[in-house]
């Protein structure tokens, strides 16, 4: 009886050895991006354009080409700007991250490439090489890394105030030129029964995207990128101080919602501005689109943009905008690289990056000349043509620096908009993530 | 023969144990392991680190307000989900009327069939502050002063969340001691009433009693569901607003997806798993000892 159950014991034991040392992958050499590629076997793709009206984009694409070549099939996983990020880890803690897939810049992209996941592009993508000229050369500049080139920049995004020029006009208010401008503009706009700035933070980024730009203006780059390292950070510059006494009082002063924001969520604000409730929203280039629309009643004629005004006298760089280019990497570890780059080369062809532009994808195209009157909407053109004036572009909070500090800030964010922590109180949870994460 | 017999036993049930092993005690003894370890997922490489993450573990406020939230939960579900089931259990049981006996078991379970991430939704527009109907209830009676952002405040998130749970569990509760209630002998309650034992007593010293291995079930349920709530707190709330509504799963789920500190999760995993295996030991040893026959 001993003998069976030690023999039952051993066969267990065997096979719960033999299946977790089942895991890890294969090593792949590098492959030879510029050899014309083998047009056989499945692609997989993660993108970020899950939902309409974007989800087409990628199905229609992947379909033309299979016609190109019918001996490649595609795999596409479709996730959304909420869920991108957990359905990445996810892949990759499961060895399967597809063939292609998304990436912000910052640290979201760094951690893939110090993790040896992303494919060095620049045998094909360098600035000077046939495919990286017809890229804007900051858009690619921006998943650069060493001077190696890691992802294929897609379409550049900023983050601007929308507003609703007859509201304003109605108010007699002009384009806020300062900070101070803008505040003492919300009184009026409130007093034409309409909500001088839809705010929806229940998700915490919508905060962090005003305090980014707020410290582009009150902070000097060189600190801000010291800062967003934890080895080098000390988050003790005052223009940090004054971002969140600001970020308060446009909270408190414009918002209708006021210290309840939290439990608003991003597109109740979108909505307030579409249906021409809101004077003001601050969103995305890639949101204008979606904020005039046939059915809303903000028309595309009363539809204006301009950047978050700068506080008077700040100590940072009134010209910077915040926004950066989203992307897609090539998985370093799969074994059709360069099919991957040549499907790549067929997205962001001219006549496909126009299409990407143009309406209802409305993405602005990092492909020089594909965004245009003829293409895109006059707001889109007036977005890109202004993230193109910028002294420099300053990343997303939630991008740029280690998750860790981060997440501090996304706390903190929220707890600025209840009041339940003053900006020195914040401050000092962000300095201690970064100290612990150092 | 008595032998062959016992290795034939063995034979059965080895596949039922391997699958168990592979895919409940491995995963745990796995998750231990995780536990003591950094994983960087990206490079994929791990190593060794102690008790590093059960003392930063220690150190997390966010940690101790997570345990808080949860075992707030756990305090109005048992409240609600096991005393109140038991009490609306035996109301609608003790009704004459069958027809609406079985009309209020229907009503009271129709909340337990809608998904939780469907109810999750479906309480943030409830709860919203300029479009919700309970703010737009609360000034319609003339309390505006208790208008406010349900979800958006940290004093009132985690409340908002549990109110919602509470009301998407109970009647599945209710259902549960209703069928616990219909087991009991009708002479029990005869003989109470011959006895001139009024309704309240009746309850005390017949219903309760005899549904105790039911209520014992019940808390055990509530408890361990309680220590592993994560949907509804992701859809309501993600946490926050300033990991105001963390509970420790939300707050695993952070820590691993969101700040890619899996082994510092695998430890939150860790604490659940003692917890609620601790609670369910502590339940079966009190109602294997008062188990009542009839």
């Amino acid at each position: 009886m001993k003998n069976v159950r030690l023999k039952v014991c051993a066969v267990t034991a065997a096979a719960l050895v033999s299946l977790t040392a089942c895991g890890g992958g294969a090593e792949i050499e590098a492959a030879d991006l510029t050899a014309a590629p083998e047009y056989d076997g499945t692609l997989s793709i993660l993108t970020k354009f899950g939902g309409e009206p974007l989800s087409p984009y990628f199905e229609d694409l992947t379909a033309e080409y299979t016609s190109l070549h019918p001996d490649v099939d595609f795999e596409i996983i479709q996730e959304t700007d909420q869920s991108i990020k957990d359905k990445t880890k996810t892949l990759v803690a499961s060895s399967a991250l597809p063939d292609i897939y998304f990436s912000w810049t910052g640290d979201y992209a760094d951690k893939f490439i110090e993790g040896g996941l992303a494919t060095d592009l620049s045998a094909v993508l360098a600035p000077d090489s046939e495919w990286g000229s017809t890229f804007g050369a900051a858009s690619l500049d921006a998943f650069a890394k060493d001077g190696k080139y890691y992802a294929v920049p897609l379409y550049n995004n900023g983050k601007f105030m929308g507003y609703n020029k007859a509201l304003f006009d109605k108010a007699g208010v002009a384009v806020p030129a300062t900070f101070e401008e803008l505040i003492a503009a919300c009184p009026k706009l409130e007093a034409q029964g309409v909500e001088p700035l839809a705010f929806g933070n229940k998700d915490g980024w919508p905060g962090l995207h005003v305090l980014q730009q707020l410290f582009a203006y009150n902070v000097p780059q060189d600190v801000l990128e010291k800062d967003f390292v934890p080895a080098t950070a000390s988050w003790d510059h005052p223009g940090y101080t004054t971002s969140l006494e600001e970020f308060q009082t446009l909270v408190q002063d414009c918002t209708a919602t006021g210290s309840d924001s939290n439990g608003v969520l991003y597109s109740t604000a979108q909505q307030a501005q579409s249906a021409g409730q809101a004077a003001m929203y601050f969103q995305e280039i890639l949101e204008f689109d979606s904020v005039v629309t046939d059915s809303s009643k903000i028309t595309a004629e009363d539809f204006g943009i301009f950047a978050l005004p700068a506080p008077e006298g700040a100590e940072g760089d009134p010209a910077a905008l915040e926004g950066s280019p989203e992307g897609m990497m090539v998985n370093a570890r799969s074994p059709r690289q360069a099919l991957a780059v040549d499907f790549l080369k067929f997205v962001t062809s001219k006549a496909n990056a126009e299409t990407l532009a143009e309406a209802p994808f409305s993405q602005p195209s990092t492909i020089v000349g594909a965004v245009s009157e003829s293409t895109a909407s006059p707001a889109v053109v007036e977005g890109v043509g202004k993230l193109n004036e910028a002294s420099y572009l300053l990343g997303w909070l939630d991008a740029v620096t280690v998750p860790d500090v981060a997440d501090a800030w996304l706390a903190g964010g929220e707890a600025l908009v209840s009041g339940s922590e003053t900006p020195e109180e914040v401050l000092s949870s962000v300095r201690a993530a970064s100290d612990s994460a150092e | 023969m008595r032998r062959h017999r016992r290795t034939r036993g063995w034979a059965w049930v080895a596949p039922a144990l391997l699958v168990l092993g592979v895919f409940v005690y491995l995963p745990l003894l796995q998750n231990l392991q995780y536990s003591v370890m950094k994983w960087d997922i990206y490079a994929g490489g791990s190593s060794f680190v102690g008790m590093a993450n059960y003392e930063k573990l220690a150190g997390d406020p966010v940690f101790w307000r997570a345990l808080l939230n949860n075992s707030a939960y756990a305090g109005v579900s048992l409240v609600c989900q096991v005393f109140g089931a038991l009490l609306l259990a035996a109301l609608v049981e003790g009704l004459r009327s069958e027809r609406w006996r079985r009309a209020l078991r229907a009503i009271y379970f129709v909340p337990s069939a809608i998904s939780l991430t469907v109810a999750g939704l479906l309480f943030y527009f409830i709860y919203e502050p300029e479009l919700g109907i309970l703010n737009a209830a609360l000034r319609g009676v003339g309390l505006d002063s208790l208008t406010q952002a349900w979800l958006g405040q940290e004093g009132t998130a985690i409340w908002a969340v549990i109110a919602m749970s509470q009301w998407q569990g109970f009647g599945y509760s209710t259902l549960l001691f209703a069928i616990a209630i219909q087991r009991i002998p009708q002479d029990l309650y005869d003989a109470a009433s011959l006895d001139g034992v009024g309704p309240v007593r009746r309850f005390l010293q017949v219903t309760v009693p005899l549904t105790r291995e039911m209520t014992g079930l019940m808390i055990i349920v509530t408890l361990s569901g309680a220590f592993q709530v994560f949907n509804e707190v992701m859809v309501m709330t993600s946490g926050g607003p300033n990991n105001s509504s963390q509970v420790l799963v939300s707050w695993l789920y952070r820590m691993g997806f969101g700040r890619n500190d899996f082994g510092y999760a695998a430890a939150i995993a860790t604490v659940i798993f003692v917890l609620t295996l601790g609670v369910a030991l502590l339940q079966l040893a009190i109602t294997r000892k008062r188990r009542v026959e009839w």
